[in-house]
């Protein structure tokens, strides 16, 4: 028999294979900052802590349950809503009769951002980007004929989290249904708004305050709803890798258990109700590897607290896989990858799920694209018997190395955010915006270079594109949603939504529990505007302010051949004109993602450009004025919720009003291809779709320009 | 819109036509001689329309709270029913030579009022361009019939100066935290600042910004002031929660009153009209030998000369100007 080789010998044969390449050129440096090397053995695992453990049982790595999946599958959990409540009710209902499991409710922009739907500042988002919900009417609606003391609704509400919540409770107590009989989740997660994705209303400190609140009542009232959804996904989908996702969202998470703390909650009560919300990408060890160290990293944190309810340490968590991940170009390579990453969450332990339909680069789902998202984790769950075994990957040397590798690489920036004083000094302070920002920049730097590989978009492209259909929710909507406002109204009792509001006010301003204040006034047919304005006379509303970084984009272009062309270009138009082409990026509407808007903004300032940006939020006047006043050649509008159509044109007519039709303006983000010529038409320059290199996207605004 | 005459460009200044007050700006910042050249005649025109506002610089270091000082002290200005300009300079790359101008991002409300009008600008070029391009821009907002004219600085380095030597009053915004930071500071900056503002004064930073203002008032005993007739004040504020900021903008009335009391005000004015053509002097003859053709032909060869040590550098420095005597004179 032939001795039995070890890893000395390996290395050998590797070198020998490489043919004089040394080994360490195999390492991968991930953007984490882990190194990945090409092989793991026995030896790299046998002094890590976490390595050796078991489901069920502090730390939790291998998952919260002893039988996982085995006992029962994870939530096939589908976030959706658009449009009026009717058309979601309607929806959902087909949706559950289809096999799955929990409702998921997405609200319109104007909704989180606590306007009605006939406020000024709202024309473009109304029943765009989710569901138009006013009242406690649009509430009941929404679930007709659905039994919430039987169905878990998670709702993803963080801005206009009261008056939603409230609502919700009296929705369910006139179906009859009592408070303690309901299940599911509220987000309810503020810190991360301020981090990305901007749909708050008030300023830190209130919000805090509005947190520990619901915590505190749902505590007494609630016992098994999910208080805080401590999210992740946005952080991920603003550009962080798998670090900084788990690092700012473990680091909000120890910020509300602490905000609870000091409100006087006794920490078992509270922190079991405490979930979790990640997002899954591409990276399809690396992300089964976070959730892992995501649980063992929670259980040291709460161990300072001495729980003594283990469900108080224990990371439950809903995942949902990356938007950020799937292209416009060749959109059925999405179903794959949100396939691969669906895999990825479900190997990892998610407690539940939302598998992204293909289209979601393009526009909104449409009736099938939905159903092959919901039927890719129920073939995974049915079909591929992955859910016979608990934690199948624990064990293996390269899972455990790279669960540990994630450990510390968090555990380092804990540590940062610790020194600054918690999550919320840090906010303050710009810190997880920047890093985040950064991070975002350099992945945008290396997909353009086709370091990171994207089918379709820098590798394997297609000739010709096929058409999608998509969602399109009409103008309509509004004038249905405005209908109804004026008849709740005219119909309700004045005397008692004015008294409950004032009450609300008083609450806010001199104490007491703002959940409990909102209660009487949904129920009596106060508006999720007026609510939120009874609140916001005594906190005010949140202005946020823009820090931008610059350099990121170019330093991680190592080719910077396309970069020094780019830089002539700008350069010998600055001859010409005598000034550098300058450019306005705005964003209008209440839609708050603004990585796009970061991203080109650095890239643009690198190739050469004077980059304007404006405050977030714009109405097309505002933006027009700023575009005029500051004399620019272009506005390019970032667009990711649906409200191009009605907006973009408004911007265009108001700067040919205004005498400033030489100021030319294209478009980007989220825009389904079948809306380019409407907008052409319109007048629009140009139109950026996802995928779309950076490099390439500024040489056409110059050649626009030059026109 | 179509091509303006100057004649459209000096009557859309003077009814304040904000198209057109962000057009000329955009001649003024122009590098095109043909561009200059009209802004030139555009301001030879407008001057008699100028001299009407306060003039305030305001600098501190990145993080400070700049913007949204300036942000709470415009709204409040715009308030008091005056019409306020704010030309904010943001630092260009050096490298791209691109700039990412987000001033407006932190002004939100004040962009949206009808008598506010907010200018950033890219700092492209050399800092002498910055002063001559910011000067002629406070005019041309002064001839729209702006009462003020905010001048908000990057923070570091030799802008500062400039800046002081062009408003009525400099302010210099400061951070409370620890004497390292006094340390850090150039003793130059408190030697210009008409007052020192201690910002973020609120929530538990109060105290430390109240010891930060004894420390300030302490280093500024020792130092001269920018006048005889003043003793720059240390005030603390919190842009963020907006006290503060009418202190803050009464030191600059009681200066201007004092100023002008003894007939200060006019006089640094006007010695301000002197320093900036003495600085357009060195400009101008710096470009003139920048754009000289025997200049341009000849430096190669001479500078090569310096760096192989064949000649002395004083030598090569003279060879270089006469050859513009040759030219001009």
């Amino acid at each position: 028999m032939t001795e039995k080789p070890d890893v000395s010998k390996w290395k050998e044969l590797a070198e020998k294979e490489l043919r004089g390449k040394p080994l360490e050129d195999l390492t991968w440096k991930t953007p984490e900052g882990i190194d990945v090397k090409p092989l793991y053995t026995a030896e790299d695992i046998k002094d890590i802590p976490s390595a050796d453990t078991l489901p069920g049982f502090n730390p939790y790595v291998r998952g919260p349950k002893a039988t996982m999946y085995t006992g029962r599958p994870w939530t096939i959990r589908q976030y959706a809503g658009f449009s009026t409540a009717k058309e979601s009710n309607a929806f959902y209902r087909k949706n559950l009769a289809a096999g799955q499991k929990g409702l998921s409710i997405a609200f319109d922009l104007a909704t989180h951002r606590g306007y009605d739907s006939d406020h000024a500042r709202v024309v473009g988002d109304v029943g765009k980007a989710g569901v138009a919900v006013d009242s406690v009417e649009d509430m009941k609606i929404l679930f007709d004929q659905i039994p919430l003391d039987e169905m878990t609704v998670s709702m993803t509400m963080n801005g206009a989290v009261l008056p939603i919540l409230a609502g919700y409770i009296v929705a369910a107590e006139e179906q009859g249904v009592s408070q303690d009989k309901l299940g599911g989740t509220i987000q309810n997660d503020i810190l991360k708004e301020y981090l990305t994705r901007n749909t708050y209303i008030y300023p830190p400190t209130p919000s805090m305050r509005i947190v520990s609140d619901i915590i505190g009542y749902c505590s007494e009232n609630m016992p098994k709803y999910n208080t805080v959804s401590i999210s992740g996904y946005h952080i991920m989908e603003a550009g962080a890798d798998s670090v900084l996702q788990t690092a700012f969202t473990l680091a909000d998470g120890l910020e509300y258990v602490k905000a609870a703390l000091s409100a006087g909650l006794d920490v078992d009560k509270f922190a079991p109700r405490l979930s979790f919300f990640f997002g899954i990408g591409m990276n399809f060890f690396m992300d089964i590897a976070m959730l892992r160290a995501a649980r063992f990293l929670w259980a040291e944190i709460m161990s300072e607290f001495n729980p003594t309810n283990p469900k108080s340490s224990m990371l439950r968590t809903h995942c949902q896989t990356s938007g950020w991940s799937l292209t416009q170009q060749d959109p059925y390579n999405n179903i794959i990858r949100t396939t691969l990453e669906c895999l990825s969450a479900t190997l990892g332990g998610t407690q539940s799920l939302h598998t992204n339909s293909f289209d979601e680069a393009v526009g909104l789902p449409t009736e099938f694209s939905a159903r092959i998202a919901r039927n890719t984790q129920i073939v995974v769950q049915e079909e591929s018997q992955i859910c016979k075994v608990v934690d199948p990957l624990g064990g293996s040397y390269y899972i455990e190395s790279l669960t540990n590798g994630i450990i510390e690489e968090v555990r380092k920036i804990l540590n940062e955010i610790k020194d600054l004083g918690g999550m919320a000094k840090a906010i303050e302070s710009g810190m997880p915006k920047m890093r985040i920002e950064e991070s975002a920049a350099k992945r945008q730097a290396r997909i353009d270079q086709g370091k990171d590989v994207i089918v379709g978009v820098n590798k394997y492209k297609l000739e010709d594109e096929d058409m999608l259909d998509v969602l399109e929710v009409s103008d309509a909507v509004r004038t249905e949603q405005v209908d109804r406002l004026k008849k709740i109204r005219a119909e309700r009792d004045e005397k008692k939504v004015t008294e409950t509001l004032e009450a609300l006010t008083k609450c806010a301003e001199e104490g007491g529990n703002l959940l409990e204040a909102c209660i009487p006034a949904m129920r009596a047919r106060a508006t999720v505007g007026e609510v939120s304005d009874a609140m916001e006379k005594v906190f005010g509303r949140y202005v946020a302010t823009t820090q931008c970084i610059s350099g990121v984009y170019a330093a991680e272009f190592s080719d910077s051949e396309v970069i020094t062309s780019l830089r002539k270009r700008t350069e010998e138009f600055m001859e010409k004109e005598g000034r550098r082409p300058r450019i306005l990026l705005t964003k209008m509407g209440q839609d708050g993602h603004d990585r796009g808007v970061k991203v080109i903004a650095t890239a643009y300032a690198d190739f050469g450009f004077d980059v304007d940006i404006s405050p977030m939020f714009q109405t097309p006047e505002e933006a027009a004025d700023m575009a005029l006043e500051n004399d620019v050649h272009v506005v390019g509008v970032s667009s990711l919720a649906a409200g191009h159509k009605t907006l973009v044109p408004q911007l265009i007519e108001l700067l040919k009003e205004k005498g400033s039709d030489d100021i030319k303006v294209v478009a980007g983000g989220v825009i389904p291809p079948s809306d380019y010529d409407f907008l052409f038409e319109k007048g629009v320059t140009a139109v950026f779709g996802p995928g779309t290199v950076v490099t390439e996207s500024a040489n056409k605004v110059l050649n626009a320009l030059e026109n | 819109m179509n091509k303006l005459s100057t004649k459209d460009y000096i009557d859309g200044v003077l009814a304040c036509d904000r198209r057109v007050l962000a057009k000329t700006i955009t001649l003024i910042e122009s590098s095109l001689k043909e561009h200059q050249d009209q802004a030139k005649k555009i301001l030879d025109e407008l001057l008699p329309h100028t001299g009407g506002s306060i003039r305030l610089g305001i600098t501190g270091v990145p993080g400070v709270g700049k913007s949204t000082f300036v942000e709470s002290l415009g709204v409040y200005l715009v308030n008091e029913k005056k019409k306020v300009a704010v030309l904010a300079v943001d630092p260009s790359s050096t490298r791209s030579g691109g700039s990412i101008l987000g001033d407006k991002t932190r002004m939100e409300k004040l962009s949206v009022l009808k008598n506010a009008f907010i200018r950033p600008s890219p700092s492209s070029g050399t800092l002498g361009g910055v002063a001559r391009k910011t000067r002629e821009t406070m005019l041309v907002c002064e001839a729209a019939g702006f009462d003020v004219v905010l001048v908000e600085t990057v923070g570091v380095g030799q802008s500062e100066v400039e800046v002081s030597e062009m408003v009525d009053f400099f302010m210099v915004l400061m951070l409370a935290g620890a004497g390292d930071e006094l340390q850090g500071i150039k003793k130059g900056i408190l030697e210009i600042a008409d007052s020192i503002i201690i910002n973020k004064s609120d929530g538990d930073n109060v105290e430390n910004a109240k010891k930060a203002r004894q420390e300030y008032e302490m280093a500024l005993h020792f130092l001269q002031s920018p006048s005889k007739l003043w003793t720059s004040p240390v005030q603390t504020c919190s842009a963020l929660n907006n006290s503060g900021i009418e202190d803050a903008w009464n030191t600059v009335i009681s200066h201007s009153e004092k100023m002008k009391e003894v007939g200060e005000f006019s006089s640094k004015r006007t010695k301000q009209s002197l320093s900036w053509m003495w600085s357009m002097v060195e400009e101008g003859l710096k470009n003139r030998f920048n754009n000289n053709e025997r200049v341009k032909k000849q430096l190669p060869g001479i500078a090569g000369k310096v760096e192989n040590g064949m000649t002395a550098p004083t030598v090569a420095a003279e060879k270089l100007l006469s050859l513009m005597d040759k030219g001009y004179i």
